[in-house]
């Protein structure tokens, strides 16, 4: 999961080998913010629920309508139109940034500099809609959002927007009950951190593959070769003399 | 330094940071909470010194939490402090006022090619159904020119007839949705480096005029032309309108000059924007013309010139001379 290797995310990003999709906006105070683009499917089923949702709208206001009559188909009317260009609109510029099915599935509208989406953008993204629509079923839409590394459609090119995954915050590391063992050799902080992303993960795996993680590292403790819980015990306890635990 | 002493060295920094962006998002559409400023400014101070721990942190490749924790404050308190409050009332006020129609003027070379491209179908159309109306099915089917036929008939009593209120107010509703429709798709084929714009544009002229030239040699005139003139003079300019808006996209796709075509095309969609929200705002009132003035039966075809040919010239002043003194 959240484990960094490189301090410096645009080294990644331009290395050629990485398949994240991670987007680096840089803010005026020059720190980097990474945004993590939805792609088609997240984005597809927040779609649908959407659509579920104006949809069951629609039908219980069809069903007053037709109790009120005249006014009532008026405003049925007015509801058709505002579901079909406004509700995206709409909720994109309440602060959580997205609508309910885009809630649903941890999805959110940002401006290409991670700053909330404007009322311009979510417009004109939204309105745009209408030629990513063609030439059938979101044709073009689909076509730009698979050729993209950001999946955007013709509408989030236009108006700088970008669908991103609202991202859990990473866990804490919980003080595993080790005692900090002394490292064996000393190490740069890439592989410092390496070791602690180790500890970090230690409670989510199984302890037969913590071994062998455990094992690859072993030289840090000075056990280089061996393997077993025993050894294990020790990596995890230079990984918690790294953080700045000590006996 | 440690991961975890420079953890509780900045421990406090970053849980007060914590607690007053919450603090400030809270009160973002209230009115300002008391004490707002100190600690909006006391949050600046802080995020800017958190902006610093992120990159030691980051350089110093420090557990993900600790990074984790830094980038959600700093994205946090980046989005307070650099998000624009675009809808206030004086925005909107400057908007109507100076940016729509300057926006219109900055454009003008556009409106002037999208008008063209609307009116040219519509006259053509107009004047060669009107000789030979039997033209008019290559365009409609023949239930449609049927119902336009009703729709406009003296005697079917449809228009003078004083509808009850709720039937103007389905009619509102319903030209609002189609209007508006039709307007956004004149603006969204722009994306096709103005093909589509072009198109939708020619086709909405071309389907009016041919109306309108069937309905003269029909001579239902007397009935057409009275209701169509007063809510044409924001209806036809607001499609133009959008039109143009469309192939401003459509040229920076086309032509992007210095700019990359991407960069281009955003900043034109910006541009475009403008022009769209006005476009909005003029169907609505169109649409309200149309369902509640326009429709009037009662009313004698001369007022209704009149006060059309008082829209047309407030609608072109506007555009023309609106604000001009601001630039």
């Amino acid at each position: 999961m959240p484990t960094r290797s490189s301090s410096r995310p645009e080294d990644l990003l331009s290395s050629p080998d990485v398949l994240d999709t991670i987007i680096v906006a840089e803010t005026p105070e020059g720190i980097l913010l990474e945004l993590r683009p939805a792609g088609l499917t997240a984005r597809l089923y927040a779609f649908i629920l959407d659509w579920i949702v104006r949809l069951a709208i629609i039908y219980a206001a069809a069903m007053l309508a037709s109790f009120v009559g005249g006014l009532g188909i008026a405003f049925w009317i007015l509801l058709l139109f505002a579901l079909e260009w406004l509700y995206p609109v709409v909720f994109e510029l309440l602060p959580s940034g997205s609508t309910p099915g885009k809630v649903a599935f941890g999805l959110k509208v940002v401006m290409d500099d991670g700053l909330p989406v404007t009322p311009a953008a979510a417009l004109t993204r939204n309105v745009l809609r209408a030629a990513d629509f063609l030439p059938f079923l979101y044709g073009f839409g689909v076509a730009s959002m698979l050729s993209r590394r950001d999946s955007k459609r013709l509408g989030d090119i236009a108006a700088a927007t970008l669908v991103v995954h609202h991202v859990p915050a990473a866990a804490r590391i919980a003080p595993l009950d080790v005692p900090p063992v002394v490292p064996a050799k000393l190490l740069a902080p890439e592989d410092q951190a390496a070791v602690i992303a180790l500890a970090a993960r230690a409670p989510r795996l199984t302890p037969e593959r913590l071994d062998e993680l455990a094992a690859l590292a072993a030289a840090v403790s000075g056990d280089a070769g061996g393997t077993g819980p025993q050894v294990t015990r020790r990596v995890l306890g230079v990984a918690q003399w790294f953080l700045g635990r000590r006996a | 330094m440690t991961p975890l002493a420079f953890e509780e060295l900045y421990e406090n920094e970053w849980a007060e940071l914590e607690t007053l962006l919450e603090l400030l998002a809270g009160g973002r559409f209230g009115a300002p909470a008391p004490g707002e400023p100190e600690s909006a400014a006391r949050a600046a101070a802080l995020y800017r010194r958190a902006c610093e721990q992120l990159a030691l942190a980051r350089a110093r490749a420090y557990p993900a939490y600790i990074v984790d924790r830094l980038e959600r404050v700093t994205a946090t308190a980046h989005r307070l402090i650099y998000h624009r409050r675009e809808i206030d009332f004086a925005r909107l006020r400057r908007f109507v006022a100076a940016a729509f129609p300057a926006a219109v003027r900055k454009h003008a070379a556009y409106v002037a090619v999208a008008a063209a491209v609307f009116l040219v179908p519509t006259i053509a159309l107009g004047l060669a159904v009107y000789r030979s109306p039997e033209l008019i099915l290559s365009i409609v089917g023949p239930e449609t020119v049927s119902g336009f036929e009703q729709m406009y008939s003296p005697t079917a009593a449809s228009i003078g007839r004083t509808r009850d209120a709720s039937t103007d107010w389905v009619m509102f509703a319903y030209y609002i949705r189609n209007n508006i429709g039709v307007a956004f798709q004149c603006f969204a084929g722009g994306l096709f480096a103005g093909i589509g714009s072009l198109f939708f544009l020619a086709y909405n002229g071309a389907f009016g005029g041919a109306v309108a030239g069937y309905l003269t040699a029909r001579g239902l005139s007397s009935t057409f032309f009275p209701f169509v003139s007063t809510h044409s003079a924001f209806e036809l300019t607001a499609i133009v309108l959008s039109g143009a808006a469309g192939l401003r996209i459509g040229r920076a796709l086309f032509a992007p000059r210095d700019r990359t075509r991407v960069q281009a095309l955003i900043e034109a969609t910006r541009d475009a924007a403008v022009l769209l929200y006005g476009v909005s705002a003029m169907l609505v009132v169109a649409a309200a013309i149309e369902a509640f003035w326009s429709s009037a039966g009662w009313l004698p075809p001369s007022v209704k010139f009149g006060v059309a040919a008082a829209c047309w010239t407030a609608v072109l002043c506007y555009f023309a001379l609106q604000g001009t003194h601001a630039d």
